[in-house]
């Protein structure tokens, strides 16, 4: 009992250090950024790549789905929250034969996010049903395909979506607070879920699927949950992105976005939210960086050979990412950082 | 140890960045600093790549003869890598770091609505050398300009040229529904040949990538009567060529007429023999024998400088929006962005080698003509300077 006891106290207690690593870190960003504006950019770009890459670990990392279409999510998440927090005025001259209840309405930014999050939420459990009970190779492709209907659809949905004209006028409300803010919520989620009863069934369903439905686990179910879940903050981190970018066309969206995030999140390391965090951190950072530097001897197109080159070491030389399937354990890192050879076999799953 | 040296990196990239965003150049009084944002690399190169150039050379002769106001022009160029993200990076990045009072580039409206309400908001005037949606200066404020004609402007040119030159009465459309430009040259162009009188037979459409058009040609093969001509509205000039080509082995051998998309080598590379009876609107002809005696001192100077002749019309198109900027902040006698902002929207009879640019008052795109040049013997030839009658309403 109290071993149990023991257990959910150093759980709570690293997801306190993981949500005060990224407190840390936002603020760092932050105060980078009080002065400069370039680097306010930067660092909420950090932040919504966060999000994206946790939520994307809820199921790819976590739960085994190898899903190639959140990136899909996401331009749900774009649009519907941009076309709901649309002023009146831009949407008679963008929009003009959006449906006349829609056409008169202007919702805030929170309610558009968690409806933008609820309409994802909801297409996920729809195709879930059907695409959750593939495994392996076969998800992937199938939410590719999910990936290709939800570009074509944006490209024709011209009453809604502009096509695929640039999606513009979009109002700016993402800032640092709004981003920071749906890290926390994003982080603590993914863990809870991860923690709880349903996370071990999803742990057990992706290393052993045939044993999970042994000790009766519902496969389809806790799978179902986590694709879910993990398309509603997909999709809220999409809307972020929106209202940070203000114009988006649906090419925003698609193969591009999608490398970039299964590239992070498998530097970072597939099941591990701490090495989301700092997978998207590096990568986000370290583009810019390099971007920087290639402006500076005027070599352009550098960045991307660097990077590329990058992400070919990181692999040949951490195969599981970064981090692998651990968390950080910072407190002890820093005692690492003092006293070497500290005993971590408690981070070793 | 493992875990320390990445906690290192980790400290490390972040000093870097930390370092690399406070580090100043040194302030230099004697310079006018113009912002260049261009996608150097990425889908949108094949034409912002010429028109950097072409940017790049006007500033370097412009300073060579003494600058502007007595200071030399200080071009910041930025690759904006053909992503929205990074597009608002660097103009975040050249309105508060580096203080530009002025930007020049871009050729593409995704790009340009994602560089000029950044503009708009610190209130600096934002030209853009080759994005041609008229709809640009109203979506992004007072500050944004655009250099080339409007995307109507084209497409009525091109539908009159059809109508009244090629003696097309029946066509067949086909465009490109993946991008923004494609879409509303397509629009514009059947609003003008409709009005004409023209008819359209059939309209189709394809999507960004696609490099079979097997299914789109044989619709068109099995309209009777078949069209008189077909208008194409096509991304890129490597778009343009391949569509010719299978048009032309399928045995359609009517007039195809395309925009400005389909200004570059790569028309005739790919379409070879089938570009054969091709027109196109665009800027200028960028022809070293045939082109106007401006044009021609352009295309020497550039072969000096890049050893090659100008890859297509936006190069002289970023040539000259270096040269129009100038002008207007010589004219406005000051490097102040407001003032510079009023000049350029005061410009009248600006002769540059892509035409003469004047801007309406109140409109921010200019009234230009347009040039049509067709391919013969795989040579691209002037076929037309035309004015359109009559421009459909952005």
């Amino acid at each position: 009992m109290s071993n149990i006891n023991q257990k959910s106290l150093k759980n709570f207690i690293s997801l306190l250090e993981l949500l005060g690593i990224s407190s840390i870190l936002m603020l760092a960003l932050a105060v980078l950024g009080l002065k400069n504006p370039y680097l306010m950019r930067v660092a909420i770009l950090v932040g919504i790549n966060i999000i994206l890459v946790v939520a994307l670990n809820l199921s790819n990392g976590f739960t085994g789905i190898f899903s190639l279409g959140h990136v899909g999510f996401m331009a749900i998440g774009a649009y519907t929250s941009s076309i709901l927090t649309l002023t009146v005025a831009t949407k008679s001259t963008n929009l003009p034969s959006l449906p006349i209840w829609l056409a008169h309405t202007q919702f805030g930014f929170l309610p558009a996010l968690l409806i933008a999050g609820s309409l994802a939420a909801l297409i996920a459990l729809l195709i879930g049903f059907p695409l959750m009970r593939l495994s392996g190779n076969y998800v992937a492709v199938a939410t590719l395909g999910f990936l290709v209907i939800i570009h074509i659809v944006l490209i024709n949905w011209e009453q809604f979506t502009r096509g695929a004209r640039t999606f513009s006028g979009v109002i700016q409300y993402t800032t640092l607070w709004w981003v920071y803010i749906w890290i926390l919520i994003t982080i603590y989620v993914v863990w809870r879920i991860v923690h709880s009863h349903y996370g071990r069934a999803l742990l057990a369903v992706r290393d052993d699927p045939i044993a999970a439905q042994t000790m009766g686990v519902s496969i389809l179910r806790s799978r179902l949950l986590a694709f879910v879940v993990s398309a509603f903050l997909s999709a809220v981190g999409g809307g972020l992105m929106a209202h940070f970018l203000t114009s988006f066309s649906p090419a925003t969206f698609y193969f591009t976005a999608t490398f970039n995030y299964i590239i992070i999140l498998i530097i970072g390391g597939l099941g591990s939210i701490s090495g989301s965090v700092l997978g998207a951190t590096l990568v986000t950072l370290l583009t810019e960086l390099l971007r920087n530097f290639e402006q500076s001897i005027r070599l352009y197109g550098l960045s991307q050979i660097i990077l590329a080159a990058a992400l070919v070491l990181i692999i040949i030389f951490y195969p599981k990412g970064l981090i692998g399937y651990r968390e950080i354990n910072w407190l002890q890192l820093l005692k690492l950082g003092s006293t070497k050879g500290t005993n971590n076999n408690s981070e070793r799953r | 140890m493992k875990r320390l040296n990445l906690f290192f990196v980790v400290s490390l990239v972040l000093v870097i960045t930390l370092l690399a965003g406070c580090a100043k150049k040194p302030a230099e009084a004697n310079v006018i600093k113009i912002g260049g944002t261009y996608n150097l690399t990425g889908a949108m190169a094949s034409l912002d790549v010429p028109a950097s150039k072409g940017s790049k050379l006007a500033v370097k002769e412009i300073n060579a003869a003494g600058g502007v106001l007595g200071k030399n022009i200080d071009y910041i160029l930025y690759d904006g890598k053909t992503d929205s993200a990074t597009n608002g990076s660097i103009a975040t990045q050249l309105v508060n770091s580096d203080k530009v009072v002025a930007i020049v580039g871009n050729t593409d409206s995704d790009s340009a609505l994602a560089i000029g309400p950044i503009a708009q908001k610190a209130g600096i005037p934002y030209l853009t050398a080759g994005a041609t949606s008229p709809k640009l200066p109203d979506q992004v404020g007072s500050y944004m300009f655009l250099e080339p004609f409007g995307d109507n402007v084209q497409a009525a040119a091109g539908a009159e040229f059809m109508y009244n030159e090629l003696n097309c009465k029946t066509a067949w459309l086909l465009w490109d529904k993946g991008t923004e430009y494609t879409t509303l040259l397509a629009k514009y162009w059947k609003e003008r040949y409709e009005e004409l009188g023209g008819k359209i037979l059939l309209e189709d459409t394809y999507s960004q990538g696609d490099t079979d058009f097997s299914a789109q040609i044989a619709r068109l093969r099995t309209l009777n009567p078949q069209p008189d001509g077909l208008y194409i509205a096509a991304l890129q000039a490597s778009d343009g060529g391949t569509i010719a080509k299978q048009l032309r082995d399928a045995g359609v051998i009517q007039p195809i007429v395309g925009g400005d998309g389909w200004d570059g080598p790569e028309l005739v590379g790919v379409g070879g023999k089938a570009a054969e009876n091709v027109y196109f609107t665009t800027h200028a002809l960028a022809n070293a024998e045939r082109g106007t005696p401006k044009m021609k001192a352009f295309i020497e100077a550039y072969k000096k400088e890049y050893g090659a002749e100008p890859e297509s019309a936006f190069a002289a198109l970023g040539y000259d929006a270096i040269y129009l900027m100038a002008d207007a902040i010589k004219r406005a006698g000051s490097t102040d962005s407001e003032a510079i902002r009023k000049a350029l929207s005061e410009t009248e009879g600006f002769q540059g080698i892509t035409g003469t640019i004047t801007y309406p008052p109140g409109k921010r795109v200019p009234q230009k003509s347009v040039t049509i040049i067709g391919i013969k013997n795989g040579q691209y030839t002037l076929a037309a300077e035309v004015t359109p009658e009559k421009i459909p309403e952005p």
